[in-house]
């Protein structure tokens, strides 16, 4: 997709995952998409993008620091008029829900 | 895009509006607990009294840390009743320093580490996890430190309780990370050894000091051992920007960890009723400043914009007080300490916090006077 297209296009939802690969975990340097940490997207015709989410564990301290990067990332998309951003702990996270690029940073391929 | 707005939901329903109140009082703290760290290091200061005097290390590590602890869980469980963790903790810090009937700071205090336990109890309640375990295990700490405080111990008796409030919930944390390295089952058992064997310590040390300080001893080098294998920062340091400032902030403190653990093995004794015995100050300021002050250095750019909401952009100026702490620390412990010379463990000490002062000055001034690009450009198109 070409800047400008993106630019005058709907939201949706492979959009806000591009946009949502900006939000790196800064004690990982990997990001929440390529973490598995993102659940389900959706976007209704009117804008309204909800993102269903969680973390690696319940009751993480990063969780504000998530929930404000998630939204700051997505501010000013174009299409997008709100964000519900849902942190839901089923199914919980393991480390199969990563992909394979999180996983050669991360050491687990050489 | 004028007309576009975003709401901040979740995290504006999690942080409720005493949140920025805790925080200044676990700073007022902070720098109560600092002002009787200079008295102690012998400069001609007023004490502030007796309450003070004698509280600096319950005001630093369960008033200041106590407060900053809980009020990260609290903000991140998002349960109003959460906040009774943070809320006494900070209110047994400034009873300290306010000189309030003694035994009222010790109760608020261990009503602090009780809602600590309980917001472990709520994450077990939704996902049971070995860390979360050993997280639950470092506020039990807090408590019977807490408790042991209120029966009238004194403080260096119950120092290695307060030592397992830090010790287990910043390693907790640590464990939950490592498995996204792909630790092995044996790496897991291998902590979960060395974790035993240190709590192991702790329950010892409250009966036959010497034995249960060095066991303790055994267990702080065991787990600095494993977070040197296992942690995820031996391969974030590789990277760039926070991440790599982090990780570096993590390693040097797993360093002053393997040090305090060797010198509690082999000194084996906390009591001391002269706070500034060569012995007695190493060991504990290898573990409380470089271990524990650099978990708080490293974690600090991303849990205060977690728990604030406002952000705080990494600038590699952090490796200034980062790189002072050690250095200042090396000064006190082997020219103060080891070769017992007064003036350089007093220069040590001030340079310490000088450290801690400097890393607050930063961080106050990029959250609040420096203002980041993008955040402009929102609020003019707003």
């Amino acid at each position: 997709m070409s800047v400008t297209e993106w630019l005058h296009g709907d939201a949706d939802v492979w959009m806000i995952q591009d946009l949502l690969r900006g939000v790196i975990d800064p004690e990982v340097g990997v990001d929440i998409v390529n973490l598995g940490l993102i659940y389900g997207l959706s976007v209704s015709p009117d804008g309204a993008a909800t993102i269903r989410m969680t973390l690696t564990t319940p009751g993480c301290p990063l969780s504000g620091y998530m929930d404000d990067a998630v939204h700051d990332v997505l501010w000013g998309a174009p299409g997008i008029n709100s964000v519900d951003l849902q942190i839901v702990w089923d199914p919980p996270w393991d480390t199969s829900m990563m992909s394979v690029q999180a996983k050669r940073e991360l050491g687990w391929i050489r | 895009m004028t007309g576009q707005s975003i709401g901040l939901t979740t995290a504006r329903r999690r942080r409720g509006g005493w949140v920025a109140p805790l925080m200044i009082g676990a700073v007022v703290i902070l720098l109560a607990a600092l002002w009787s760290g200079l008295v102690h290091l012998g400069l001609p200061l007023p004490s502030g009294g007796v309450s003070l005097h004698k509280g600096h290390g319950p005001m630093m590590i369960l008033g200041f840390l106590g407060t900053v602890i809980a009020l990260e869980r609290a903000v991140a469980l998002g349960a109003r009743w959460a906040y009774i963790g943070p809320a006494a903790a900070a209110l047994g810090g400034l009873g300290v320093l306010f000189a309030v009937p003694d035994g009222v700071p010790q109760m608020l205090v261990t009503v602090g580490g009780l809602a600590l336990v309980g917001v472990f109890v709520a994450v077990d309640r939704i996902q049971r996890s070995l860390h979360n375990f050993v997280l639950a295990s470092g506020a039990v700490c807090w408590v019977v430190a807490g408790c042991l405080w209120l029966s009238g111990w004194e403080v260096y008796e119950f120092l290695p309780w307060m030592a397992g409030f830090l010790v287990l919930t910043i390693t907790g944390e640590r464990l939950e990370l490592s498995r996204l390295t792909g630790t092995s089952t044996t790496g897991r058992r291998l902590f979960m050894v060395a974790a035993a064997v240190f709590a192991a310590g702790l329950v010892v040390s409250t009966v036959t000091e010497d034995a249960g300080v060095r066991l303790a001893g055994i267990g702080l080098l065991c787990l600095a051992l494993w977070l040197g294998r296992y942690d995820i920062a031996r391969r974030t340091v590789r990277t760039k920007g926070l991440t790599r400032y982090m990780a570096a902030a993590l390693l040097t403190g797993y360093a002053w960890m393997a040090v305090a653990g060797i010198l509690w093995i082999v000194f084996g004794r906390l009591t001391a009723a002269v706070s500034h015995q060569a012995s007695y100050d190493a060991m504990l300021h290898a573990l409380f400043l470089g271990f524990v002050i650099s978990m708080i250095f490293a974690h600090a750019p991303i849990i205060i914009p977690s728990v604030l909401g406002r952000p705080l952009p990494y600038h590699p100026v952090l490796y200034v007080p980062l790189a002072l702490l050690h250095l200042s620390l090396l000064l006190r412990l082997i020219l103060g300490d080891a070769v017992d010379n007064t003036v350089a463990w007093q220069w040590g000490g001030i340079l310490n916090e000088v450290a801690l002062l400097l890393f607050m000055v930063i961080v106050v001034y990029r959250l609040f006077l420096h203002k980041p690009t993008r955040r402009r450009t929102r609020s003019a198109a707003a």
